[in-house]
């Protein structure tokens, strides 16, 4: 039942040569729900950049899917293995109808756009509106639907809950649940909403200035709340972790 | 719809509307006037549309107006007509690598042919002839991808439009050392028996191409709105990061519609070839038309730039027939200036910028480069210049004639280096504004009788009035846009001004004046002068140069230390930003487009003073084009970038001393400046000037490493300590 969909090994990854994440370890199973946890400027986001190809990998190794993350330039060929990544802005293109975002979910084929309406009813009344014009609630919709809609065997959110307000990122939330039981996919989300993301969550790892800061279940996590907050503090009695 | 219009948008499709009324109610009184020669323009119109979708194809593969479009179709247009008419191949220019060796020991080795025999010395078949001309378009697509555009995908706009001038440069001139400059004659294509419709005789040929033009237009649409590809490329156009994400190649796809677009120019230049003829020019200057109607569309509506270029050509051909029609029209080129106010229109009801393209990061501007003057660099300016006094004044003829042509080339690169290097923004019309103050003074001047003193200021004041006046748009539109108004401007003035006779334009087929005099002291190039033998140009002239020239470069560098010239930096680098800090966006861009129309006047007036007849060809668009090739290959946001491209202007002291001493580049010189401008802008966009900087830099931290010294950062390089 468990397999590794995604393994990270003591990881150094940055920007112009400079690491911003160090040694990094983690992984993600199939049919399991993720959290990457930590304040502004912790490498979250980096992270997730980094496995979809578009980082600096400066040591250590991402491998998904039992293959090591290509190039930049080979960057496009992560999706259509199965790695979905819906970025912090939510990689909506405005200019594009919502039906032509949905069909562009998969590189080839047909798409089943109707499989992103039963998740999300509203999209159903939105397919010929132009993506620009969409609330930021609709939009979040949009990408989650898309990313659905495009089988992936490990789906990255990045900062679901950004600029929506409460009582829209807490249905949106369970929605990754859903994702992670019915499909089986590995899902790694990103999220500065620590108890919102541990209510979904299996196990979760907490990043404080580029370092692992502390791992666990989401269980353990609630129960060391202490330490939590400290790494998100910056209080520096972590350093024995 | 109406609602979602400004003001000013509605005013102008009300006046569209109602022009449209009265030409309507005309056309049914009086067809044979009013209907019947806009039929005849549906020719020009179907060649203007072709260009337009493949202008839209382009910019849609990769946020490049692609000014090299029309040089593609001429070039591959030539390939097909010398495949068909005797089965030679072109190659372009190469450089011999054993010529330095040939030149030593004076004995012929290995010459690089001019062109492969592939018809075995007979005409080839004209479908095989087509179909090879069609491969080139390929390789030339793919080539302005992978080499070119790719590289600069994330460059500032400045970069990607002085590269695709670079590449109009070097096809056409391409093409001119390879088949002369003559026009060519192909046989026709499409059955062309004369037809009459709706009263007009016209050749069956144009409705085919006209249905071609249409057939590929709502291809193109199709393809772009129904399969996955077009919808892929689209959302690659808007945010490449997010395509990549959703796992689409955007490169890939860029690639594809680069070779689209170019094979689509080379198409539709072979089908237009037997209609009119070709000349090396003629796809480049309708180009200007296909950027209005591209435009139109917002360089993203096939249909409209299709529909916007057809509409042009019959406006065209109406306009033709109506400047004969009404006599009380003055005698001014303005069907020719048509593009100008189709583009000025398009920019009013159009008013929003271009989309453009969400990159991973923004490149970077060439740096404006200010070093502090310290003893050793003023030492440094000081022999430099005592240097040049000595060539300009004393020594021979050809030397002297060098170097009045490399100082006007200064001046002249000096009014980009204000305009785009330090404001950012890009000016193809900089020779007409030159022209303006060149035709200025000869008609003040010799015409009109007036003093120097008189006649010079006044044609450089209006030189800096059309400067300003054509900047105007400047304050609505930035970048690409930009450059194309300033081009359709460059246009107007020529057409409008310089190629007729009359007062401002040509006395007959030249245009006079009189050398430069004061208190009945005469310095023209012509003039005696006291030491100095009596070849031209004789010191006089080349001191008045001179002086000019310093004064110049020393008001340039004032500037750039100023307020002025920070603030024109701020506006450079974000316009909101420099706004928010309280710059004055539009008075600093019109301050700058008025001292750069100044010094492009100035190099006018000298250009006049130097040549005394002169005739349009100096001022057209293809000499602003070439001024701003040899600008940024210098340097462009540095005086001694504009120094360096002074050297290298056309006749200058550095390619009359490579012809003495190296080789002659002279045929080959539009060429090999067009090679380099594109190289410049992908490897290195601070020219030649930046990098001959960083070269010392690194000498200098080299030195310093072998005394033990640790290496200095670049500020205090900058010192010059």
């Amino acid at each position: 039942m468990s397999d590794r969909v995604l393994t990270i090994t003591d990881l150094d990854t940055g920007y112009d040569g400079v690491a911003v994440v160090r040694g990094l370890s983690m992984h993600v199973d199939a049919g399991e729900v993720v959290a990457l946890l930590g304040p502004n400027g912790a490498g979250k986001t980096t992270t997730l950049t980094t496995i979809s190809g578009m980082g600096q990998v400066l040591g250590g190794s991402v491998e998904v899917l039992g293959r090591s993350v290509p190039r930049l330039r080979q960057a496009h060929k992560l999706a259509r293995w199965g790695v979905i990544h819906v970025p912090e802005n939510r990689g909506i293109l405005f200019q594009l109808t919502v039906r032509e975002n949905l069909e562009l979910a998969k590189t080839r084929g047909k798409v089943d756009v109707d499989r992103a309406v039963s998740f999300f009813p509203a999209l159903g009344q939105l397919m010929t509106r132009r993506a620009g014009l969409l609330s930021g609630g609709e939009q979040q919709m949009l990408a989650i639907g898309r990313a659905i809609i495009a089988e992936p065997k490990l789906l990255m959110v990045d900062e679901m809950s950004l600029g929506l307000a409460p009582v829209i990122y807490e249905n949106l939330m369970p929605v990754v649940r859903r994702i992670a039981d019915e499909t089986n996919a590995a899902v790694l989300i990103v999220e500065q909403h620590v108890d919102l993301a541990l209510e979904v969550a299996d196990r979760a790892y907490v990043l404080s200035h580029g370092d692992l800061a502390m791992s666990g279940t989401s269980a353990e996590l609630m129960n060391n709340r202490a330490l939590l907050d400290a790494s998100y503090l910056g209080v520096e009695t972590l350093d024995e972790e | 719809m109406l609602q979602s219009l400004s003001r000013a948008q509605r005013v102008g499709v009300a006046l569209g509307g109602l022009l449209a009324l009265v030409w309507l109610i005309a056309a049914f009184v009086d067809p044979a006037v009013y209907f019947q020669p806009s039929v005849l323009g549906l020719g020009t119109g179907a060649i203007i549309a072709a260009m337009a979708i493949g202008l839209v194809v382009a910019y849609r593969a990769s946020g490049v107006i692609n000014f090299g479009h029309g040089a593609i179709a001429t070039y591959v247009t030539y390939v097909y007509i010398s495949l068909f008419d005797d089965g030679m191949y072109p190659i372009p220019p190469l450089p011999n690598p054993v010529a330095p060796i040939e030149g030593l020991f004076d004995v012929e080795i290995f010459d690089i042919p001019t062109m492969v025999d592939l018809g075995g010395g007979a005409p080839m078949a004209k479908g095989w002839a087509m179909l090879i001309a069609l491969l080139t378009a390929a390789l030339l697509g793919l080539i302005a991808h992978y080499a070119v555009f790719r590289p600069l995908r994330y460059a500032p706009v400045l970069a990607k439009v002085v590269a695709s001038v670079g590449i109009m440069l070097f096809l056409q001139a391409a093409v001119v050392l390879r088949f002369g400059a003559r026009a060519k004659q192909a046989d026709p294509i499409f059955p062309n028996d004369p037809v009459d419709v709706a009263g007009v005789r016209i050749n069956e040929d144009r409705f085919w191409l006209l249905g071609t033009v249409i057939l590929i237009t709502v291809a193109l649409w199709a393809l772009f709105k129904f399969t996955k590809f077009g919808v892929a490329t689209r959302a690659a156009a808007e945010n490449e990061q997010f395509a990549t994400l959703l796992g689409f190649n955007a490169d890939f796809q860029a690639g594809v519609s680069w070779v689209l677009a170019s094979v689509l120019a080379g198409l539709f230049g072979i089908l237009v070839a037997p209609i009119t003829g070709v000349t090396p020019l003629l796809f480049t200057v309708l180009l200007i038309s296909s950027l209005g109607a591209a435009l139109l569309g917002r360089m993203s509506s096939f249909v409209i730039a299709a529909a916007a270029g057809i509409a042009l050509g019959m406006l065209d051909g109406q306009l033709f027939r109506v400047e004969f029609e009404w006599d009380w029209l003055p005698n001014v080129g303005i069907r020719r200036a048509l593009p100008f106010v189709v583009i000025a229109l398009a920019m009013v009801i159009r008013g929003e910028s271009l989309p453009s393209r969400g990159a991973l990061v923004e490149g970077r501007l060439p740096e404006a480069f200010a070093p502090v003057i310290t003893r050793w660099r003023a030492s440094g300016y000081a022999l430099l210049m005592i240097v040049s006094f000595a060539l300009t004044v004393f020594a021979p003829f050809q030397y002297r004639a060098a170097m009045t042509n490399s100082m006007i080339g200064v001046i002249l690169a000096l009014s980009f280096v204000v305009v785009t290097g330090y404001v950012g923004q890009i000016s193809l019309m900089q020779m007409a504004i030159a022209g303006v103050a060149a035709f200025g003074v000869g008609s003040f001047g010799t015409s009109a009788g007036m003093p120097m003193l008189v006649a010079m200021p006044l044609a450089i004041l209006c030189g800096i009035g059309f400067g300003l006046v054509a900047a105007l748009p400047s304050l609505r539109t930035r970048g690409a846009s930009l450059a194309i108004v300033t081009l359709a401007s460059g246009l107007a003035i020529e057409e409008i001004f310089f190629n007729r006779t009359g007062w401002f334009g040509l006395d007959r087929s030249s245009k006079n004046s009189d050398p430069p005099e004061i208190f009945g002291f005469d310095f023209g190039p012509t003039s005696d002068f006291f030491f100095s033998d009596d070849k031209i140009p004789t010191a006089g002239f080349g001191i008045f140069v001179f002086v000019l020239t310093a004064a110049c470069c020393l008001a340039v560098m004032r500037l750039r230390r100023s307020r002025l010239g920070e603030q024109m930096l701020a506006v450079r680098v974000n316009e909101r930003a420099a706004a928010a800090a309280g710059v004055n966006v539009a008075s600093i861009k019109l301050a700058a487009f008025g001292i750069s129309s100044f010094f492009a006047a100035l190099g006018g007036v000298l250009t006049a003073y130097k040549l005394g007849s002169y005739g349009p060809d100096s001022f057209g668009i293809f000499a602003s084009l070439t001024a701003l090739a040899f600008a940024y290959l210098g340097g462009i946001s540095t005086i001694g970038g504009a120094v360096t491209a002074g050297t290298l202007y056309a006749s200058g002291i550095g390619i009359v001393l490579s012809d003495e001493y190296l080789f002659d580049i002279g045929p080959y010189t539009a060429y090999v400046a067009g090679f380099f401008l594109v190289a410049t802008a992908v490897f290195n966009n601070e020219g030649i000037d930046g990098f001959q900087r960083k070269q010392f830099h690194q000498v200098v931290n080299w030195v310093r490493s072998k005394m033990g010294l640790g290496p200095l950062d670049p500020a205090a390089l900058r010192a010059g300590q």
